[in-house]
């Protein structure tokens, strides 16, 4: 081996020694460090696959949703408008729909009501349903649920249950399918029905829609043909599937963002201790630099042996904090941190995400958390280093 | 043996379970891409446009689709008061 590595081997290997005697107070900094890094990589692992999970569910989500606002409220969008968007060139399709949201008072959930014509026969749409169909045209009165509806109506084996309109008479349905859990990030509230259906319980007149879904031939003339119904229906509110998708992008970052607003804190606190630590060296550590400089030691190894202590320790803590991490988000679907993404909801569904790591947010991890770590035992180390041999010895 | 050569050791180790992660993970990955693209029809179907992770409000369970005014409409002077909405933004408006 060449001399100037053997040398460095060598300062190594004591520091490491060094490390190991007083292993007490270096393997309590060691575990601390490790479990910040867990949470803080943790939170943005989290926080990437959910971003990828939205991205790949909402790909075919409707190109531009219309709806009617009024004093700034949403109000029901009148039929007859709909009429108005034929002069737009380059709509390939238009579906009116009905939807709402449906307080159960008996338990504070909600649930999201979708009031939809009748999808075409589809085997791939069938394959999401654990069992039953979708409801058929001319029919009323069935509906699909999703998973957590069922549980929290507590309908077990039943297939008929009634809702509330608003003047508190019932309305009376039937269960004929039921969406797969495995479908939970999309349907678990769901309750989809016909569009009749749905006006019927939210008590709506038969010529009012909730929103406009609108598909358009070429894509590029998104933006464009957005602009046009905006002008032709007045006080609309017009949403483009690119703004939904750029939506989850701000969210997920967002929310990430707040938790790690919260674990750079007990990062920050960290640092201070470790440097406080390594500030606070003791006279036992100043006549180990003392001797170490009368055995012909310069200042500069004792700096580097002090560096290859950090370094040591910051980058086993952060292998290991990442690769728990990354094993909590692959294993446990990043169970320990889902409540921050939930929210406070009765309905708390079990979803899958895509687990969705990429280099730049390890990167970014060893920024935040390996870096000031060393930037914090940089003086410490230096003051150290610079004791006299003669006023220790 | 050296200490040094424990610590290269160990982070082999590190180096060697992350990689076995990466491989789990791409598996892991794929199998879920597949499952998620089926969900990409229901919803094309039915118009979905949001994910149902907070259905504790109308404007954490849509965000996408909300007034940017739904946490404030309760009362004149009414300030939001779920938890999950201080992480929502509202969606830009085209044309206004």
């Amino acid at each position: 081996m060449r001399p100037p590595l053997q040398k460095q081997l060598n300062i190594l290997d004591y520091g490491l020694r060094s490390l190991w005697q007083k292993k007490g107070r270096h393997l309590c900094v060691f575990l601390i460090f490790s479990g910040v890094i867990f949470l803080l990589a943790s939170f943005q692992f989290m926080a990437a696959s959910l971003t990828r999970t939205a991205e790949l569910l909402l790909a075919t989500v409707p190109d531009i949703t219309v709806q009617q606002l009024s004093a700034g409220r949403q109000i029901p969008l009148a039929e007859e408008s709909v009429a108005h968007l034929d002069s737009v060139f380059g709509i390939s399709n238009m579906s009116p729909r009905v939807w709402g949201y449906y307080f159960d008072e008996r338990n504070g959930a909600n649930y999201t009501v979708i009031g939809s014509s009748t999808p075409a026969a589809d085997p791939l749409l069938e394959s999401l349903l654990v069992s039953g169909r979708y409801p058929v045209a001319g029919e009323r009165a069935e509906v699909v649920l999703g998973s957590a509806v069922i549980s929290n109506l507590d309908l077990q084996e039943r297939n008929s249950f009634s809702l509330f309109r608003p003047d508190l008479s019932r309305i009376s349905l039937q269960r004929v399918g039921v969406f797969r859990e495995s479908t939970n990030l999309l349907t678990a509230d769901l309750i989809v029905m016909s569009i009749d259906d749905a006006r019927d319980l939210f008590a709506m007149e038969k010529h009012e829609l909730t929103d406009l879904l609108i598909q358009v031939g070429n894509p590029t003339e998104i933006p464009t043909i957005a602009k046009k119904i905006a002008e032709t229906i007045p006080g609309s509110r017009v949403i483009t599937a690119e703004q939904i998708r750029k939506t989850y992008e701000a969210v997920f970052s967002f929310r990430s963002g707040f938790g790690a607003v919260c674990l750079l804190a007990s990062l920050a606190a960290f640092v201070i201790l470790a440097f406080d630590k390594a500030l606070g060296f003791s006279t036992e550590d100043k006549q180990e630099v003392g001797i170490l400089k009368i055995l012909g030691w310069q200042t500069r190894d004792i700096m580097r042996l002090r560096f290859y202590e950090s370094l040591a320790t910051a980058g086993c803590a952060f292998g290991l904090g990442v690769s728990l991490a990354w094993a909590h988000i692959l294993f446990f679907d990043g169970g320990l941190f889902r409540f921050v993404f939930l929210g406070w909801s009765v309905l708390r569904p079990s979803f899958d995400i895509v687990p969705f790591i990429q280099g730049r947010d390890i990167l970014l991890l060893f920024s935040f958390s390996a870096l000031p770590y060393l930037a914090a035992t940089i003086i410490p180390a230096w003051r150290a280093s610079i004791v006299r041999a003669d006023s220790v010895v | 043996m050296r200490p040094s050569a424990l610590l290269f050791s160990l982070i082999a180790v590190i180096i060697l379970v992350d990689t076995l992660f990466w491989a789990a993970n791409r598996y892991q990955k794929k199998d879920l891409e597949t499952k998620l693209s089926s969900q990409q029809r229901l919803v094309g179907t039915f118009g979905l446009t949001d994910l149902a992770l907070s259905t504790e409000a109308r404007y954490t369970r849509h965000p996408a689709v909300t007034d940017s005014v739904a946490p404030f409409m309760d009362h004149p002077g009414s300030i939001e008061h779920f938890p999950s909405g201080s992480f929502i933004l509202p969606v830009a408006v085209v044309g206004r």
